[in-house]
Formats: structure tokens, C-alpha cells, sequence
């Protein structure tokens, strides 16, 4: 019986809201070391819902979540806040202080870490995301949007979660600004052990870097797997509107031909391109 | 032909920066054309679209040089209110545009303010509240409703004036992959329906490419290439070279070329479907 628990177990988890709708419904999942898992499916499908029950701040109707062998359901806030952290897409929606240094320290701050260990973490993060110690005094709402992400990142980062849940990280980035992004997130991920769960809609990017795919639809999970499977089911994304990159889908196209259906990169297919021309 | 809008020497400079933010624009765009315009975040691309409706100059503080001409008629001589019916701008963050409580409200807004009669809205509002799919949600607040189904709401008030250029500044940035397909499929009757003239400023290139014209790259303020889409497409490398990123029909194809699989004078294919065409005809001449 001493078999280690996943990180985080979400069972049979249903959620609805004060109004009625049903946005989750028998939701099964786990997340835990080494995962990097893009969650997708279309506008409405349950996405941020499930990302604001994986972090406490919704409480399941029914089922469970445990994180760290807590029950979101009996663990305050700032207890789940240091297990999972959450990104919010547009960071204004997240900043609210007066200065940068004030912004990184406010959680640290909020669960009472004595200033020293206050003043660690909040340069480490500062560090982590490349922030210029220049910056500290400046309020942050007057920064570039690039700068103001990353304050909101580091702000997350000083908690030292475990899991960190970004809303869709490349939403109105150009593709360069984008990997930048992605890449920052593999670096947390392979040198700093973070659990990775990124929410987009770009496909293109879910092949390049994610491991695994966390699809919903309707507040369903339609299907959890490696990423190479997942896209490999056209019918069950499309039930979410959702359809795999343009790569992926020439591949399956020309399946008789002997390509992987589940090709994900360009060079994958050129590779196997070589192969079959012999 | 006639033209929709021209560009001639045309530098725009915000009064906060030193450097320009346009510069020496000279751009062509012939009615009835859609026009893709593409690059990196602060090249330049908004500052554009703002220039040719008249928000620039008359919102912003700066210096302008040349001249930006909308059906011949200087920007700068016509008044905001005949310039929104000539140019009609939808923006990237939708909720920037939003200013009434029911998404109905919201879509009859523009008309009102044109002096249309009660008639020839209902009539508009019978043809654009199912064109941009928005029946269920004409009831409700703008701001209430999904990302996906605010583009398509702002896209729907501002196409009910009828703008005879219509200006997209990343239209479907918030929507999922068969969203971002409905908005394109939208654009794409209104070009082959109406003959509107239609410039998208865009990042995600699957749909703009098979509906495109014309394509533009701006890069650091400057017009670098201007070109019919296939034409434009072939210079991938050159694209690349300025942090474009092609779709990975276009860029599996272009890898071919320059091992020499696929022939030189040939044209990339733009769609999965004549991917699929074009892999079969090489794979199986073989057999």
C-alpha cells in the first residue's frame, strides 16, 4: 500500500456554476512528474474551468481533487497557492501593486515567509525570468507587455509551485515571441522540475512542445495521451473543433503511402519523405 | 481598375519615440483585393491600419510626412464620420470597440449612428447576424460573452456598415483552430459576394493563404515585399529570414525544393489537399 500518489489526482470531478451550467462533468485525470501537458479544445469546453479546480480556487461540485495528498476542498487558497500556480492569460488581469518588487513579494509576503527568505525568492524569480533588478521600483502597469508577463510570471514563480498552469501563453504573440515563451517553459520544466499544463489553441505549437494532450470537449475529457496519439484521432478533436497542424494532417492524408498519422514536425515528414523515395 | 487605397511616401512618427514608426511606406491596393499583411509584433502592422481610417493622425500626437489616400480622397481631409463608412477597422482586442449592454445593441449601434432607416437595418441585421453565426447571443451583454464570440460580434458591427474597405487587425487571435475557419469563411463570401476590398493583419497563415490576393511584409516600419500570394510564398527562405513562419505544407514542400525532390520552377502547395496531390505524384512516378 505504499504505492506513491500522483502529484495531483482529479476523480470523478463534476462543477457547476451558480447559474446552472454543468462545465464539468466526470472529469478523470493525474498530473505528476515530468508531465508537460498542453490542454485544448474549443472556446467554452471546460479548459479554465478545470485549471481553476486543479488550483482550489473552484471547488469541485462533486468528486475530488487532491494535490500533494490535499483536498482542495478543506485546503485554503494560499495553501494550494504554493502547490499550483496560475498564469492568467492577459497578465493586467494579475497585477495589481505598485511596484514590480511589490508584485513578486506579494506572495511570499501573503504566506508569511520571513522577509529575508521573502527577498531570496523574489530575486531568484526575477532572475529566473530575466528581470532587470532596474526595474524593481517601477510600477508595473507602465512597462512593455513582454515585461509585464514576466512580472506576472516571477510573481507566480517566488511561490514555488509544483504545477504551473499557464492560459494560453502565445495568445496575440508573433511565432519568434512565441517560442521564447514555450522555451522559458521547457527550461522550468527540465531544470527546475516545474509540472508544465499549457492551454492554447495554437497546434502548431502543442506538437512542438508538448509530451502529452489533455483534450476537452463539453466538460468532458475526449481523450489523455501522448501528443503524437491524441492527434492521431482527427474524430475526437473535431468533436471539440479543434483539427491537428497542417503537418499532421498532410501525414495522415497520404497514410497509404507508409506516413505516421502521427507525424508531428515538418522533419519528421521530410525524414520519412527520404525513406519512402528510397 | 480602381484603387482602394494608396500609400505614397508615406512616414508616420509617435511623438513619445525617436524612431518612426512607418517609413517611406508606398503601397498599392486595388478594389475588391484581400490583402494579407504580415510581421512581427511592433513592425508596424497596426500603426498601418490605424493610419488609414483616420485614427492616425487624428487620435494619436505625431509626425506625418506623404500621403494616404482612401478612393483618391486624402485621410486627412475627410471627417471621422465619413472616414469610419469609408474604412471599417475591426481590432485585434474586441472589447476595445464594445460600448453598448446587449450584443444586439452593440450591432445596431453603427447603423444608427449612419441615419439608416428602421427598414434597412432589419434587413442588414437579417444578413449579418447569421453570416457571423450570432443569433443565440444577441440578447446578451458584449462583454459576457466568450472570446471567440466577441471577434465574431465586432466583426458583425462593424461589416453591417458596409465599409467599402474592410481593415482585420488580427481577427481571430482568440479563437480555437474551427473558430479562427469560421471567421475566414466569413471573409472569404464577403470578398467572393460583395467584391469587398479586405486587408487582415495576421499571424496564423493556414487560412489567410488560399484566400489571399496580395500579401505584404512589414518589418521594422518598412514595406519589405509586396507580392500576389503564390509569388510571395516562394521566397520562403527570405520570409523566414525576417521571423515569418510558413505552415507546414508550405515549409515541408520548400525543404523538397531546395534538396531538389521537387522541382524548382514549380509552386509550393498552400493546402493540405494539394500537399496530399502533389506527395502522391512524386511518391508513386516512382513505382
Amino acid at each position: 500500500m505504499n504505492e506513491k500518489q500522483p502529484f495531483l489526482t482529479v476523480r470523478d470531478l463534476s462543477y457547476r456554476y451558480e447559474d446552472g451550467t454543468l462545465a464539468l462533468e466526470n472529469v478523470n485525470l493525474t498530473l505528476d512528474d515530468g508531465d508537460f501537458v498542453a490542454l485544448i479544445g474549443q472556446n467554452g469546453s471546460g479548459k479554465t474551468t478545470l485549471s481553476k479546480c486543479l488550483n482550489g480556487l473552484f471547488k469541485p461540485t462533486e468528486g475530488t481533487v487532491m494535490v500533494d495528498e490535499l483536498d482542495t476542498r478543506k485546503t485554503s487558497i494560499t495553501k494550494m497557492a504554493v502547490r499550483v500556480g496560475y498564469i492568467f492569460q492577459n497578465p493586467d488581469h494579475q497585477l495589481f501593486n505598485g511596484s514590480v518588487w511589490e508584485e513578486i513579494a506579494y506572495g511570499p509576503k501573503n504566506i508569511e515567509l520571513p522577509e529575508e527568505e521573502t527577498r531570496e525568492r523574489v530575486e531568484e524569480a526575477a532572475r529566473v525570468v530575466g528581470l532587470d533588478p532596474e526595474t524593481f521600483e517601477k510600477p508595473p502597469f507602465f512597462l512593455p507587455k513582454g515585461i509585464r508577463q514576466r512580472v506576472a510570471i516571477a510573481s507566480i514563480l517566488a511561490l514555488r509551485p509544483r504545477i504551473i498552469i499557464v492560459d494560453e501563453p502565445t495568445t496575440g504573440q508573433d511565432r519568434r515571441q512565441a517560442l521564447e515563451i514555450m522555451n522559458f517553459l521547457v527550461r522550468l520544466h527540465e531544470e527546475r522540475d516545474h509540472i508544465i499544463v499549457f492551454i492554447t489553441h495554437d497546434m502548431p505549437i502543442v506538437s512542438q512542445y508538448a509530451k502529452r494532450i489533455v483534450l476537452m470537449g463539453e466538460g468532458h475529457v475526449l481523450a489523455d495521451g501522448p501528443t503524437a496519439e491524441v492527434f492521431a484521432q482527427p474524430d475526437k478533436l473535431e468533436e471539440t473543433f479543434v483539427e491537428p497542424p497542417q503537418i499532421t494532417q498532410l501525414a495522415q492524408a497520404v497514410e497509404d503511402l507508409g506516413f505516421d498519422p502521427g507525424t508531428l514536425l515538418v522533419e519528421e515528414m521530410v525524414e520519412r519523405y527520404r525513406e519512402l523515395k528510397g | 481598375m480602381t484603387t482602394a487605397v494608396r500609400f505614397e511616401n508615406y512616414s508616420w512618427r509617435y511623438s513619445r519615440t525617436k524612431e518612426q514608426a512607418l517609413k517611406e511606406i508606398n503601397l498599392e491596393i486595388e478594389e475588391g483585393l484581400l490583402v494579407g499583411v504580415i510581421g512581427p509584433n511592433g513592425s508596424g502592422k497596426t500603426t498601418l491600419a490605424y493610419s488609414m481610417n483616420g485614427l492616425i493622425p487624428n487620435q494619436y500626437n505625431g509626425i506625418r510626412k506623404g500621403s494616404v489616400k482612401i478612393y483618391d480622397e486624402e485621410v486627412t481631409e475627410m471627417d471621422q464620420a465619413q472616414l469610419c463608412q469609408q474604412v471599417g477597422l475591426v481590432f485585434s482586442d474586441p472589447e476595445a470597440q464594445f460600448t453598448a449592454m446587449t450584443v444586439e445593441d452593440e450591432v445596431v449601434f453603427g447603423m444608427e449612428n449612419m441615419g439608416l432607416t428602421y427598414q434597412e437595418i432589419e434587413e442588414r441585421l437579417d444578413w449579418v447576424v447569421p453570416l457571423t453565426d450570432i443569433e443565440e447571443l444577441m440578447e446578451k451583454p458584449p462583454y459576457e460573452v466568450s472570446g471567440g464570440q466577441k471577434q465574431r460580434v465586432a466583426l458583425a458591427s462593424v461589416l453591417s456598415m458596409r465599409p467599402p474597405v474592410l481593415m482585420l487587425d488580427e481577427p481571430t487571435s482568440m479563437l480555437d483552430p474551427i473558430g479562427r475557419r469560421r471567421i475566414f469563411d466569413v471573409l472569404g463570401r464577403l470578398k467572393r459576394e460583395y467584391q469587398s476590398t479586405i486587408i487582415i493583419v495576421e499571424h496564423s497563415l493556414e487560412n489567410l493563404i488560399p484566400l489571399a490576393d496580395l500579401m505584404v511584409l512589414v518589418y521594422e516600419g518598412e514595406v519589405l515585399l509586396v507580392d500576389e500570394t503564390e509569388p510571395f510564398f516562394q521566397k520562403l527562405d527570405y520570409l523566414m529570414e525576417h521571423h515569418i513562419y510558413p505552415p507546414g505544407v508550405l515549409e515541408f514542400f520548400h525543404h523538397l525544393k531546395k534538396s531538389g525532390d521537387y522541382p524548382e520552377a514549380s509552386a509550393l502547395p498552400e493546402s493540405v489537399g494539394e500537399g496530399e496531390k502533389q506527395l502522391r505524384r512524386l511518391l508513386e512516378n516512382k513505382a
